[in-house]
């Protein structure tokens, strides 16, 4: 269970990822569950499949966070589906992830390029 | 109900987002080539655990936690419905805690937390002077002086209300009864509460009334709307008020009332200030109660220190020097702690604290019965692990039944407290000055609520903290009820059992000790009969006979009148009858010099009071010496007076024969008459059963004329009708008031009782205590006496197989219920020698109560030892039969 304002898990790798990439994609516009999938898979280049068992939950905590919205609307091709949309807390949220995460890739980074400098036995 | 259609909406929204979903998964595969079949696979295939999906996101909203907690809630109605017995003794045993300490606690809520109608009602203060001969209130020109020179106080305000005295509004359609205190005018501001509507007095120096406003009166919201129907025309409209006409020139805001104890709905009149008040008088200066304002959350004590430094002059300026030691000090008190007095308060803490002891050893009893219904739950618990519950579930469904149990317990609580409101209304009432209807109110309501939360907490958390410590796999494998398991419940049970009997014990002792002091106050010698006295506190309409003679235009026809109703025997007056409480005249000599004699004369202090002269022949007063009052003593003939045998031991300052007072002159009824002492009365008790008698002069109401110095206040204010009866009172209490009606309309509202009554409410407190304790103590023995039975013979039940054993091996039947006796003796044992010392301590909060009987009365303590030992053993003695009892070839038979 969640509490009402802990937003749980912020700093764990995998889940912030996520978040940020579902805000990241809805800045092109708004989009239902199965477009965020589609286009994040176009996106990676069809590297990155996201678990729809992930997705879901996802969306209704960024909702719930107040990041995203959502409403029912009709597709191109006539469905009815729920759009969601990414709100302006939604963008400040996504600014502090990406700077975040430059961060952090920077740090990896340039631990990761350092050359191994102990003494070998 | 919202909530969970808002919930369902949402859960139907989600499947549908799923469905959506896959049907644009399995589109956009079969655009690409896929066959329908194979679409539909690959898309659920992709998408993966629908339930999980579903499952997860549910918990991300905030009305999952409900759903779980309405299906808690059901299952463990479920549970409690399965075992009704236990559900009903449960609930039964906590209503009767709860329901005694909600009853009490909306008392004390309308006694001591009520709020009062002004504006930061703490920081008032009630001023009054204090010397030798007690506390009285002070005259303007004092007042004048503390307003002038204090610091500490704002807006010195003052008033005179007599709480008694009725006045007479008179209306279009009828007569209204108010009471009508006389205010300054800042009084109002000090009180922080501005008039609703129209104006106050004007001020026309600081505090005094300009004379222009004389004729103005100020009403109250409830005469406003119940007498004039709440019409804004009212200001400026003239009324007539005792006799007099007054204009009306302001309204107060609902709810106000000052001062407060009368549920008379008030007017205000304007105190006047005139050369009465401005030269300094011996003993004629009219005094007036004093009211100001501390600083916001300042203390009392500054205050204190400079009314006193300021009174030091004060009193220097009174022109007798015997009067400076009656108005040396100040006595400052926060004007709500003046409202309930002292022993009042002592008095509703105890019976408050008797009712929480009520309520605890209803909460362990319970607790004791949880505990053994959680051993008999073991498996269950077990299983509910075994299958994937968590302890922490565990533990919440156990509190959630708790908390089931609890609050079924305090609705029905509620129900009892409600009808033991009802019972005891008249008592409560009068004991505790309330005024509006006792039933339980919102802060009452939210105090149960609490009640009921630390209840379930009590009785639950223990079992609770058991289960969830408990291992499942030992439950799981034995096939049959535990044995040999959960000695350290047993031990808890037993220590809770103990603790049972020390709370009882403690309840009984105090009921003990009150029921002791009734007895006693009913065999105190009164000095006077009871029995088949009738008497009317009249409300007098003094001002209809403003230049006449009261005496022989209203009383005397009166009573001549009520003597001759069927079944009267004789009837009479008297200003106050004997522990009538309703006035007070005090009587004091003004005798100068400074001889011993002088000096102890000048500080008597006598009840006065003006008697008819059949009042005998009701009462019965005995005379010790002379003779009483009689049909010769009038008003032509020679002014006579009757004092008491304490007047006589005052007077003289020893123990001479009471006959030498007789012919001596103690008071003047006008310049001409001088009244000679005829006769000494035995003396009765006057103000309460518990005081012994005062010194006490009566004089004979026939001789009372309008030139009497006394006459307005003794024959004015206050008057008892006493009438005796040779038939039963009931038969005497129709005609009454007609005949009263009959000689003034306005008597027909008087207050009418019987002497017996008025007895019984002279010791109310102690009644009312009594017969609450009784309550309480009664159903605290009854719970203790369960919870040792249910202690015992659970344990008799869950030996059966040992006690079996020990007979088959040849132990003798008695030494086996001597092994249960044993136990209940232990238990009997520990907690009554804990119970007598909690008791030692805490009956000295009663010891106020408490009439020719000490709080730690050896009598009562062994008593009411002994009737819970032979109350514990009686309960020992059916399961110590049954272990005795036990056949042992059933007993291994079972396993």
């Amino acid at each position: 269970m969640i509490g009402k304002s802990a937003y749980k898990n912020r700093i764990e790798l995998l889940q912030g990822t996520l978040d940020m990439l579902i805000l990241r994609t809805l800045q092109w516009g708004p989009s239902h569950g199965y477009g965020i999938v589609q286009a994040l898979r176009t996106q990676s280049g069809e590297a990155l499949q996201v678990e729809t068992g992930s997705l879901y939950p996802a969306l209704h905590r960024l909702e719930r966070q107040g990041w995203v919205q959502s409403e029912w609307k009709q597709t191109e091709s006539n469905q009815r589906a729920r759009f969601y949309s990414i709100t302006r807390t939604g963008k400040d949220q996504l600014a502090s992830d990406l700077s975040r995460w430059r961060q952090m890739v920077d740090v990896i980074g340039a631990i990761m390029q350092g050359e191994p400098r102990g003494d070998e036995v | 109900m919202r909530l969970l259609r808002v919930f369902e909406r949402r859960k139907q929204d989600l499947e549908e987002e799923i469905q959506t979903h896959i049907r644009m998964d399995v589109q956009a595969r079969i655009d690409r080539g896929e066959s329908r079949v194979e679409a539909e696979e690959a898309a659920r295939r992709e998408f993966g655990n629908l339930a999980l999906v579903r499952d997860v996101t549910h918990d991300h909203w905030r009305w999952n936690r409900l759903e779980r907690l309405a299906e808690n809630l059901s299952y463990a109605f479920r549970v409690l419905k399965r075992s009704p017995g236990f559900s009903i003794t449960v609930i039964l045993t906590l209503a009767v805690g709860i329901g005694a300490t909600c009853a009490m606690f909306t008392v004390v809520d309308r006694v001591l937390l009520r709020s009062l109608p002004f504006e930061q009602p703490h920081d008032l203060v009630e001023i009054l002077e204090s010397g030798k001969h007690g506390v009285t209130p002070g005259p303007y020109l004092d007042i004048q002086q503390w307003q002038k020179r204090s610091h500490t106080l704002h807006s010195i305000a003052y008033f005179s209300a007599n709480l008694i005295r009725v006045s007479f509004l008179e209306g279009s359609d009828g007569t209204t009864h108010v009471s009508a205190p006389l205010v300054s005018a800042n009084l109002f501001e000090t009180l922080g509460v501005r008039p609703a509507l129209g104006r106050g007095f004007q001020e026309q120096a600081s505090s005094v009334v300009d004379p222009q406003d004389a004729h103005s009166i100020i009403l109250s919201d409830a005469v406003w709307r119940g007498v004039y129907g709440g019409q804004s025309s009212i200001l400026g409209k003239v009324v007539r008020l005792d006799g007099n006409w007054f204009t009306v020139v302001g309204v107060m805001p609902r709810g106000f009332t000052f001062p407060l104890g009368t549920a008379l709905p008030a007017i205000w009149k304007p105190i006047i200030i005139g050369d009465a008040d401005t030269k300094r008088l011996d003993n004629g200066n009219p005094s007036y109660q004093a009211i100001a304002r501390l600083d916001k959350g300042k203390d009392l004590s500054p205050a204190q220190a400079e009314l006193n430094v300021i009174q030091a002059d004060v009193a220097e300026s009174y022109k007798n020097p015997d009067d400076h030691e009656d108005v040396s000090e100040i006595r400052l008190k926060r004007y709500d702690d003046t409202l309930v007095n002292s022993k009042v308060r002592t008095a509703l803490l105890a019976l408050f604290g008797a009712s929480g002891l009520l309520w605890l050893i209803a909460c362990l009893n319970v607790t004791s019965l949880m505990l053994a219904r959680a051993t008999s739950r073991q498996r269950e618990i077990a299983v509910r692990g075994a299958l994937g519950a968590s302890r922490w579930q565990i533990v919440l469904q156990l509190l959630i039944e708790g908390l089931l149990l609890s609050g079924c317990g305090s609705l029905l609580g509620l129900a009892l407290a409600a009808s033991m409101l009802k019972i005891f209304e008249h008592g409560l009432t009068s004991q505790f000055s309330i005024h509006e209807r006792l039933a339980p109110n919102l802060p009452v309501l939210a105090g149960l609520l609490l009640l009921t939360l630390v209840s379930s907490l009590l009785i639950s958390i223990w079992p609770a903290i058991g289960a969830a410590r408990a291992d499942i796999e030992p439950a799981l494998r034995q096939g049959s009820p535990q044995q040999g398991m959960g000695r350290a419940k047993h031990r808890t049970r037993a220590f809770l059992v103990v603790t049972e009997i020390a709370l009882s014990l403690t309840l009984l002792v105090g009921c003990g000790l009150l029921l002791r002091t009734i007895y006693a106050l009913r065999h105190v010698p009164l000095g006077f009969r009871t029995e088949h006295v009738i008497v009317a506190n009249m409300t007098i309409p003094s001002y209809k006979f403003a230049g006449k003679n009261m005496t022989t235009q209203l009383y005397q026809p009166l009573v001549d009148r009520v003597k001759h109703l069927p079944g009267v025997e004789s009837a009479s007056l008297m200003t106050q009858v004997p522990l009538g409480n309703t006035f007070h005249m005090m009587f004091s000599l003004g005798d100068s010099g400074n001889s011993p004699d002088a000096i102890r004369r000048r500080n008597l202090r006598a009840e006065f009071r003006a008697v008819g002269p059949e009042m005998q022949r009701v009462f019965g007063f005995s005379m010790v010496r002379g003779r009483f009052f009689n049909e010769q003593d009038t008003a032509a003939s020679q002014a006579v007076v009757i004092v008491n045998r304490a007047f006589v031991k005052a007077y003289y300052g020893d123990e001479r024969d009471p006959g030498s007072i007789i012919g001596e002159h103690l008071l003047s009824l006008d310049s001409k008459r001088k009244a000679q002492v005829i006769g000494v009365l035995d003396n009765e008790r006057q103000v309460s059963v518990e005081k012994q008698s005062m010194p006490e002069v009566e004089v004979c109401i026939p001789q009372i004329t309008p030139d009497t110095g006394f006459y307005s206040g003794a024959e004015g204010v206050a008057m008892d009708l006493a009438v005796r009866t040779k038939l039963s009172p009931s038969a005497i209490y129709q005609e009454l008031p007609e005949v009263m009606r009959g000689a003034s309309p306005d008597l027909a509202a008087s207050n009418f009782t019987t002497m017996d009554q008025i007895v019984e409410d002279s010791f109310g407190s102690q009644q009312l205590a009594a017969e609450l304790l009784e309550i309480f103590a009664g159903s605290a023995l009854l719970l203790c006496i369960a919870g040792i039975y249910g202690l015992l013979a659970y344990l008799v039940a869950q030996r059966t197989r040992e006690m079996g054993l020990r007979i088959a091996l040849g132990a003798q039947r008695s030494n086996v219920m001597w092994l249960v006796l044993r136990q209940a003796g232990w238990m009997l044992l520990a907690g009554l020698s804990i119970g007598v010392g909690i008791a030692y301590l805490s009956t000295q909060g009663l010891r106020t109560f408490l009439y020719d009987v000490k709080s730690n009365d050896p009598w009562t303590m062994v008593a009411v030892t002994l009737v819970l030992m032979v109350g514990g053993l009686a309960a020992s003695w059916l399961p110590a039969r049954r272990a005795a009892g036990v056949d042992p070839m059933e007993a291994l038979r079972t396993e």
